[in-house]
């Protein structure tokens, strides 16, 4: 029985402390160490147990020409000019100085196609590896993997996305997104200052009123609020919560990933990850660039370009890098030829080729993967389609993708419903 | 149906005086302007009752009085209104609840096995105080209505709750969050406030929905470049054209969506894969917004664009040298006035439907074929008789609120086979759940807007697919700001004062849940209070129950 679950709350189980405790512990450098420890044992199971995914949207589909696959010199390339990397022969667009340093990491995919030009049906796409047509909302990828790696008793949430997403779609509220607006904070209200015997007390109440409501006829909600509260109050006393800030991050870490909002929200990502949370969706905003495509990527690169480099430098540190996918896109490209819109032009909606990055996981690092002709209108070799993306995401969280999903209805529907593995992605 | 009866207009002469917005109008005799009323009347609607419209001659010079402010082109949309032949036809054509209900067990078949009981008085209170005024009834309004021996008192109580303010306020709510709700618009640029406040005023003085609508689409804000940030949004109505950030496109598919109830926005790139709407007609009906000559850019190269002429959906053209502002007001007309668009009052109607019954006749925003719709038939029929009943919001409340189908207690709807023959529990809206607690602790500004923020939900989305949030059980379990004022909150203290402790306990679940307790509540209670040491600090905790109850932010 569902209901029972709340009476017999066993906040302990994963060894998490009571919150009272937490903070002494908190507070005493000591005990500071255990919880640092614990942090690090975290990160072993991590990498016995199962893969993790940083995700880092780029909301507003950012240009191919201006990110990994520029074309200067041609009449579509505008003002980008293009930059060698660490890799010999790849080469990118000059705003991501950064990346190029680390593109041995790192596997470009030029050769995307799609099928959604519209942002909203185009997010949805690339989020859930679904179009948009029925009336069945499928789940964002990240709560696929919540369910299939994230462990169903954490304490935290299993999915977290710094910045708005999509929902779990008919997976429902166990996998659902813990959305948080702003890195570095810990979420709100997570602090109670109950007494742990009276909080019980209340709960167990509680859960009884809950089942009145449930024979009352509301058993769907009622079954949802249980696990909400559930997930809530193991939440409430996890000493993994610490993973939602940095201020225990030494100074030099913090800049080198950089002040802004995304690379905090990437530093809180590895953390999470860190901290065992399979998924974390990273979104920056800015990308639509209708206008002024060119100085619009001189102010927003700079930021991906420090965050996402100094991510993967991190990761691999750390050694996570090997155990966890790390992707930057956005919901699909820009028009190759400069639309002539005043005051000053940009680029419009395309969805025919794109581009993407991918890292760690198994991929194979130093690589561009498929090419676009010389006016970047045409892919000329290896189009990938969102199926063949997805086919790859599975693989490197080894997620089966032909694994069925039932909707509402019980219709069985694959995760992924066609394509392959991109050939060569992995090493 | 070819051209409009002068009778109609003459007969419905004196009942414009809604539309008649300004007072200081009328410098010229009624019977000049009527005249060029007539004419124009004549070019707009021509195209949109004829079935095919043939090739025409030469049209003459539209002589369109100006058309700049809204009083104007609403003065011209409420004469166009006063021709709908279906307001001869609404004045001879009743349709009741009972009929309702008669059509709607037609339908169901053998699913009226599973019809749910009737609700007790007690629920059925706190339900239409819910679905009517987003708040609870008060412990005294609801012994008052229980033991009232009056056998039309459920209909009473709906027709007075019409009245309120807190009603109009409620449903201007919702519909300012279906405008805004996927707005990307600029903050400095949009006033949701101000279009909340004038659809309470309209919801209130009891406006039309067609009138509400068209002075909503027909609406042109201008930027005043003296006054930093006013872009027009203090005045209610401009707000729906703002929050499309006055863009062609946006405004095309978001009047399909909210005021049809269609989903064309993938039409925008491709032929929809379903449906009848091809890619060009989103385009034609964007042209329809567009200031001047609108061109549809390629599919693949966004450089090569073609021109699109105007064109409604089901194929009405306005006059070919209408100024953007003429053009506005003809695409209301289409989309209110024209009897075929059955897609206008439906989508209304749906809309409520689906709020106070919890399950739609289909997705409020995304329908797509006609197919999709489940028991086509009911909600065909009363779409109709909204119009004829001149698209009166009030109405369409008091049709489903007095039927049996809203009446019903409340089950988990999990198969489209059980759709309305029981109530789906309903979670609450943010603002109703800020208003129950505020209830309880008195205003606190910075809790109600992190409630509102918290609770927030897609108002366009089913309740079936709806989530609730781990956020959202912190906030009620730990937000100190509640705890500390529920903690000294007038119940609190009221509750201290009665010393019997079942009596105490009925008065927490009437203020808190708005209803009596059961017996199996009252014994839990009492132990509960027996086990503990400190009463005051047991209320506190009975208090924190109740509120952290799935029941508190659910409609029964």
């Amino acid at each position: 029985m569902h209901t029972d679950a709340l009476l017999h709350l066993n906040l302990n189980r994963r060894g998490g402390i009571s919150r009272r405790n937490f903070l002494q512990a908190a507070s005493l450098s000591v005990a500071g160490s255990t919880l640092l420890s614990q942090f690090q044992l975290n990160a072993e199971e991590l990498k016995k147990e199962g893969r993790s995914c940083i995700l880092l949207w780029l909301a507003g589909a950012p240009s191919q020409m201006e990110t990994w696959d520029p074309k200067p010199g041609t009449p579509n390339g505008g003002e980008t000019k293009k930059i060698s990397t660490q890799t010999p022969g790849v080469e990118i667009a000059h705003y991501w100085p950064k990346i190029a340093s680390v593109m041995n990491d790192v596997a470009l995919i030029r050769s995307m196609t799609g099928k959604e030009a519209a942002h909203e049906r185009g997010t949805y796409h690339l989020h859930t590896g679904h179009r948009m047509l029925g009336i069945e909302r499928f789940p964002h990828f990240g709560s696929v993997v919540a369910r299939e790696i994230g462990d169903p008793q954490s304490d935290i949430p299993n999915f977290v996305s710094i910045g708005q997403t999509l929902s779990s779609g008919f997976l429902g509220v166990q996998v659902a997104p813990f959305i948080i607006d702003r890195p570095g904070q810990l979420p709100a209200n997570v602090f109670n200052s109950t007494p742990e015997s009276r909080q019980q007390r209340r709960l167990a109440l509680l859960s009884q009123q809950e089942k009145d409501f449930t024979e009352a006829g509301a058993q769907a909600l009622v079954k949802e609020n249980i696990k909400l509260y559930e997930k809530a109050n193991l939440m409430m006393k996890s000493p993994k919560l610490k993973a939602f800030q940095f201020d225990d991050e030494p100074t030099n870490m913090q800049e080198a990933y950089g002040k802004s909002q995304t690379g905090q929200g990437l530093l809180v990502a590895r953390r999470l990850v860190e901290a065992g949370v399979p998924f974390v969706e990273v979104r920056t905003g800015g990308w639509d660039m209708h206008n002024n495509v060119f100085k619009g990527m001189e102010r927003r690169a700079p930021d991906v370009d420090q965050g996402l480099s100094q991510l993967l430098i991190d990761l691999k540190q750390r050694g996570l890098l090997e155990k966890t996918l790390v992707l930057c896109m956005g919901e699909f490209g820009r028009t190759p030829k400069i639309n002539a819109r005043p005051p000053i032009p940009g680029r419009d909606h395309w969805v025919k080729n794109f581009n993407l990055l991918m890292a760690g996981a198994g991929i194979k690092g130093g690589q561009a993967i498929g090419k676009t002709d010389e006016n970047g209108q045409e892919i000329v070799d290896s189009p990938v389609q969102v199926d063949d993306l997805f086919r790859s995401m599975c693989k490197a969280m080894q997620i089966d993708a032909d694994m069925e999903l039932h909707t509402p209805i019980g219709r069985p529907v694959k995760l992924v419903e066609s394509g392959e593995v991109i050939k060569g992605l992995f090493g | 149906m070819n051209s409009i009866p002068l009778s109609i207009l003459r007969d419905s002469q004196s009942e414009a005086g809604f539309f008649m917005l300004k007072h200081g109008q009328s410098n010229y005799s009624v019977s000049s302007q009527l005249i060029i009323w007539v004419t124009l009347i004549c070019l707009i609607l021509t195209t949109t009752l004829e079935a095919a419209p043939k090739k025409k001659k030469k049209a003459p010079p539209l002589n369109l009085p100006p058309l700049k402010t809204q009083e104007q082109k609403m003065q011209l949309l409420g004469y166009i209104r006063q021709t709908m032949p279906t307001r001869k036809i609404g004045s001879r054509i009743s349709f009741s609840s009972a009929d309702l209900d008669k059509a709607l067990e037609q339908e169901l078949g053998p699913a009226t096995k599973s019809f749910a009981k009737i609700i007790d008085d007690e629920t059925f209170i706190r339900r239409v105080y819910l679905d009517l005024t987003g708040e609870l009834p008060s412990p005294n309004r609801i012994s008052s209505f229980t033991s009232s021996q009056n056998r039309k008192k459920r209909s009473i109580l709906i027709d007075e709750l019409l009245e309120t303010e807190a009603y109009a306020r409620k449903w201007a709510r919702y519909w300012t969050s279906v405008i805004f709700y996927d707005s990307e618009a600029n903050k400095n640029r949009i006033s949701p406030k101000a279009l909340e406040d004038w659809l309470t005023e309209q919801f209130q003085k009891g406006a039309p929905w067609d009138y509400i609508t068209v002075m909503l689409i027909s609406a042109t804000p201008q930027r005043n470049k003296k006054v930093r940030n006013d872009f027009g949004q203090k005045y209610g109505p401009n707000n729906f054209v703002l929050a499309c950030e006055n863009k062609s496109t946006e405004l095309a598919s978001q009047t399909a969506r909210i005021f049809m109830g269609i989903s064309i926005k993938c039409a925008e790139c491709h032929d929809h894969p379903f449906d009848n709407w091809k890619r060009e007609q989103f385009h034609e009906l964007a042209a329809f917004f567009h200031p001047y000559t609108y061109k549809m850019p390629d599919k693949d190269d966004p450089t090569v664009k073609t021109t699109v002429k105007p064109r409604f959906l089901l194929g009405e053209k306005p006059y070919e040298t209408m100024k953007s502002d003429a053009r506005r007001v003809s695409i209301a007309a289409y989309l209110a006035y024209n009897p075929k668009n059955y897609w206008f009052a439906r989508a209304y109607v749906n809309r409520i439907w689906s709020e106070v019954i919890g399950d739609g006749f289909y997705d409020v925003d995304s329908l797509g074929p006609d197919s999709d719709v489940m028991h086509k038939p009911v909600v065909n029929r009363i779409a109709a008789n909204f119009r004829y009943k001149d698209f009166d919001p009030k109405w369409v409340f008091r049709l489903i609120m007095n039927s049996k189908v809203y009446q019903r207690e409340m089950r988990t709807i999990s198969s489209s086979s059980e759709l309305f023959t029981a109530i789906r529990p309903s979670r609450l809206r943010p603002d109703v759940v800020a208003a129950s607690v505020k209830n309880l602790t008195g205003e606190d500004k910075k809790l109600r807007k992190e409630i509102m923020e918290v609770f927030d939900m897609n108002p366009s989305l089913p309740q079936g697919a709806l989530e609730g949030s781990i956020q959202q059980a912190l906030l009620l379990m730990n937000n100190t700001t509640l705890q500390s004022k529920l903690s000294a909150s007038d119940l609190k203290k009221k509750l201290v004062s009665i010393s019997a402790d079942e009596e105490m306990v009925q008065e927490l679940y009437l203020n808190v849940l708005a209803r009596h307790a059961t017996d199996q509540e009252i014994e839990r209670s009492v132990n509960f209070l027996k086990e503990s040491k400190q009463r005051p600090e047991a209320i506190d905790d009975l208090i924190w129950v109740l509120i952290n109850s799935t029941e508190f932010r659910t409609k029964r």
